[in-house]
């Protein structure tokens, strides 16, 4: 019975460590809201694709979410120092915003994430392919050098 | 000159060292092979006697195998063209005096005649009869019943065994009535009327009956056809006929009964005739006797208690015990028994089969022309040793054991384990038998020492591709001519590889030992054979490219004509050891690469998880690669 009752215990550790997570994230969210709202105006807009990725995504890990992320979060950089560089208030944010050309660079730039994370593994399951094909080419060819030495007399 | 054989062909022969003397080779046959030990024992020329000076293997005038016994011509015709009376003077100067000389010469040999008959005397009027030439053939096979003691005329003409020194002297009593007569006694009748006719009346009294005599040639002749050969006088007795005239050993008349007992169509009236009966008629005689008759006639018609009751005893003591697959060999040794109590001079009769046990080996070699019925009762009565339960029978006629001595080595080449059979037997019991493989047609191989040659001159003409150089009647033949165990194994190895069907290194180790022991000259047709026959004995190698080498380096060697390189080749346990060990490598491989293919050719999931794990990571780390770019470059302004 006790290690029956530890069982529940141990496998609701992790989700347990999830939800801790997740209260982290959202405290760091609401903290980043609170005390820079302007960038975070800005990264929500520029980010407004990862973020529907990580929604959307429910995959171990959210690997497209995490690469749509990572090419937006590279797009943003140039916004983010020109909103410091330029008062860091909600009006150069909301300016910034407004300008299309801003938000295209960083939405394209999630798209392009979005790209490569799902053209990726075609492209690796073709090279693998590739590579299984010629070291079976290669075995086939050695076995019947093999076959030829070591067979049967009169075959 | 056929008439100067005997009955076998001959022909007129010269050579070195005959000093004039005119010379005539006598033929065998391949199935009636010479008298290998007479023909060793006569190394000097005898008188009276067309000795033997030279024998040896040649061509028959057809091209056949043949073997030739040379001795001297006669100097005259044989007695039988045709027969005339002679005068007792005659008879007894240039007939008996002559031949028993040559008798008792050939008995100080250990040696017996057994052709003497019209047809193998010969004469030059006014000079003494020379016997001719008795080697070429088995002892007595072509004696007629007539010149045969009726003990002998009953078995089978290859069966007679040499004999001693008393049937020659029967022989010579016949001679000596034909000649005194002037004519055959008991011509025209049957061989089987013939010997019914002596046992029933006694040679002399079958042969003289009414007829007059000379009466030293009467008293002579009396003791000389005595159905016991004891009692006959011999050879150096008949130099001095009055002496043998003083000598008279009776034998005891036989117990004849009022009223016969009727075997077949044989009538017996005593106990000698009772035995001839029931070898000559089997069947019913079988019947008699395990239904009791015999015992029953032998008891109350005889009159002969002691006799019946031996006779019974054998017959009860074969019976007993004996399961359904025995009863009859069983019934076969009970009539064998009761024929030799019945009659103790007679021969021992195996399924109405009779032969004296020395005459055992002749009588294999001619029934293997094709007499299957002969050849199973003489299978069967070597294996079951019969010879030796006959001869305690009749201890007083044998010396102690030594026929069942022979039996026993006899039942053991017949179903010895180390390469036994009926070949073997034959060719054991028959040492100038020549080798009865259709390779060796044309040619009379009776030693192994032929043998290598024989062969050399075979594979000039056979397919060398599809014949094997050794065959089963090659093999057994090697067997039983082979004096060393080895040899005797490794024929037993080659027969279990199966003789005749495929070349084996068992039979290429035989033709080694033949080529190093008999043959020490080069065998390159042999060798270039062994070489074409040598794909199954190369097959037991694993690597291809190791067995072409072999093959070309056989042929190599085989063009020097010697066996023993080329089974050190395909032998080579040290090549063979390597070989085995990279064969197994090889085998490991070949597993692992099938094992490999397969998961390659069943990874398809496994690689598509794996290119999906792997896109992923590659995927973020160009997002990561970006990002770290973009970061260094708003760094460095």
């Amino acid at each position: 019975m006790g290690k029956r009752s530890r069982e529940p215990r141990r496998a609701a550790a992790p989700a347990g460590r999830q939800h801790s997570l997740a209260w982290l994230q959202g405290l760091v969210v609401g903290a980043l809201v609170t005390l820079a709202t302007a960038d975070a105006l800005l990264l929500a807009a520029l980010l407004a694709p990862a973020i529907v990725a990580f929604v959307i995504d429910r995959a171990p890990g959210r690997p497209v979410a995490r690469s749509v992320a990572l090419c937006g979060m590279a797009a943003c950089v140039g916004p983010e120092l020109a909103l410091w560089g330029s008062g860091h208030d909600l009006a150069t944010a909301t300016g910034l915003l407004a300008d299309l050309w801003t938000v295209g660079v960083a939405w394209t730039a999630c798209a392009a994430g979005w790209l490569v994370a799902e053209l990726a593994p075609v492209a690796m399951r073709a090279v693998l392919d590739a590579l299984g094909l010629a070291r079976a080419a290669r075995l086939r060819a050695r076995l019947a050098r093999l076959a030829e030495e070591w067979g049967p007399p009169g075959q | 000159m056929d008439w100067a054989g005997g009955g076998l062909p001959a022909f007129g022969a010269s050579g070195p060292g005959a000093g004039g003397l005119p010379l005539m080779a006598v033929q065998a046959a391949a199935r009636h092979p010479p008298r290998a030990a007479v023909l060793g024992a006569l190394t000097a020329p005898l008188d009276g006697v067309l000795g033997p000076l030279a024998h040896g293997p040649g061509r028959g005038a057809a091209g056949e195998a043949a073997y030739y016994v040379i001795c001297p011509a006669p100097a005259g015709p044989p007695l039988g063209a045709p027969v005339r009376a002679w005068t007792e003077a005659a008879l007894l100067g240039q007939v008996l005096r002559p031949v028993a000389t040559a008798l008792e010469q050939l008995d100080s040999l250990g040696v017996t005649h057994r052709a003497i008959r019209l047809d193998n005397v010969f004469h030059v009027p006014g000079q003494p009869v020379e016997i001719g030439a008795a080697w070429a053939a088995p002892p007595g096979l072509r004696q007629p019943a007539l010149f045969e003691p009726p003990y002998s005329a009953m078995c089978i003409p290859s069966g007679r065994g040499n004999g001693t020194i008393a049937d020659d002297v029967y022989a010579l009593g016949v001679l000596l009535v034909v000649l005194a007569l002037g004519r055959l006694p008991l011509d025209g009748q049957s061989d089987a009327a013939v010997i019914r006719r002596k046992l029933a009346v006694g040679s002399f009294a079958a042969l003289v009956g009414d007829e007059r005599l000379p009466p030293l040639i009467a008293d002579l002749v009396r003791g000389m056809l005595a159905e016991d050969p004891e009692h006959r006088p011999h050879p150096s007795l008949l130099l001095s006929p009055v002496t043998v005239r003083t000598r008279r050993l009776a034998a005891r008349p036989a117990q004849r009964a009022q009223r016969p007992l009727v075997i077949g169509e044989t009538e017996a009236w005593d106990a000698r005739t009772l035995a001839y009966a029931l070898a000559a008629e089997p069947d019913p005689g079988g019947q008699a006797l395990h239904g009791g008759a015999v015992v029953h006639w032998l008891r109350r018609g005889l009159g002969d208690s002691t006799l019946a009751a031996r006779v019974e005893d054998a017959v009860r003591h074969r019976q007993a015990g004996a399961d359904d697959g025995q009863r009859s060999s069983a019934a076969a040794a009970a009539a064998m028994r009761a024929i030799a109590l019945l009659d103790p001079l007679a021969p021992l009769v195996w399924r109405s089969t009779a032969l004296w046990p020395d005459g055992l080996g002749t009588a294999l070699a001619d029934a293997q022309a094709g007499d299957q019925a002969v050849i199973g009762a003489l299978t069967e009565m070597t294996n079951l040793e019969a010879a030796g339960s006959w001869e305690s029978v009749r201890p007083e006629r044998s010396d102690a054991g030594t026929l069942r001595s022979a039996a026993r080595a006899q039942r053991a080449w017949l179903l010895g384990h180390n390469a036994g059979g009926l070949a073997r037997l034959t060719y054991s019991l028959n040492p100038l038998l020549p080798c009865a493989s259709p390779l060796l047609a044309g040619c009379w191989v009776a030693g192994l020492a032929d043998l290598p040659a024989a062969l050399e001159a075979a594979s000039w003409k056979v397919d060398r591709k599809n014949v094997a150089p050794l065959d089963g009647p090659t093999v057994d033949f090697i067997a039983a001519r082979s004096e060393r165990r080895l040899d005797v194994q490794d024929a037993a190895d080659a027969r279990e590889a199966g003789a005749g069907t495929q070349f084996g290194a068992a039979h290429l180790r035989l033709l080694v030992h033949l080529q190093a022991r008999h043959h020490a000259a080069p065998l390159p047709g042999l060798a270039a054979w062994v070489a074409a026959q040598s794909d199954p004995m190369i097959g037991g190698w694993e690597s291809r490219s190791r067995r072409a080498a072999i093959a070309g380096h056989l042929l190599e060697i085989a063009q020097t004509g010697y066996l023993a390189p080329m089974l050190s080749v395909i032998e080579d346990p040290r090549g063979r050891i390597d070989d085995s060990a990279a064969a197994q490598r090889a085998a490991a491989e070949m597993a692992g690469i099938e094992a490999e293919l397969a998961e390659i050719a069943s990874g398809g999931p496994a690689r598509a998880d794996a290119a999906i794990r792997f896109g992923q990571e590659i995927a973020a780390g160009i997002g990561l690669t970006a990002l770290a770019a973009v970061l260094v470059a708003a760094a460095l302004g």
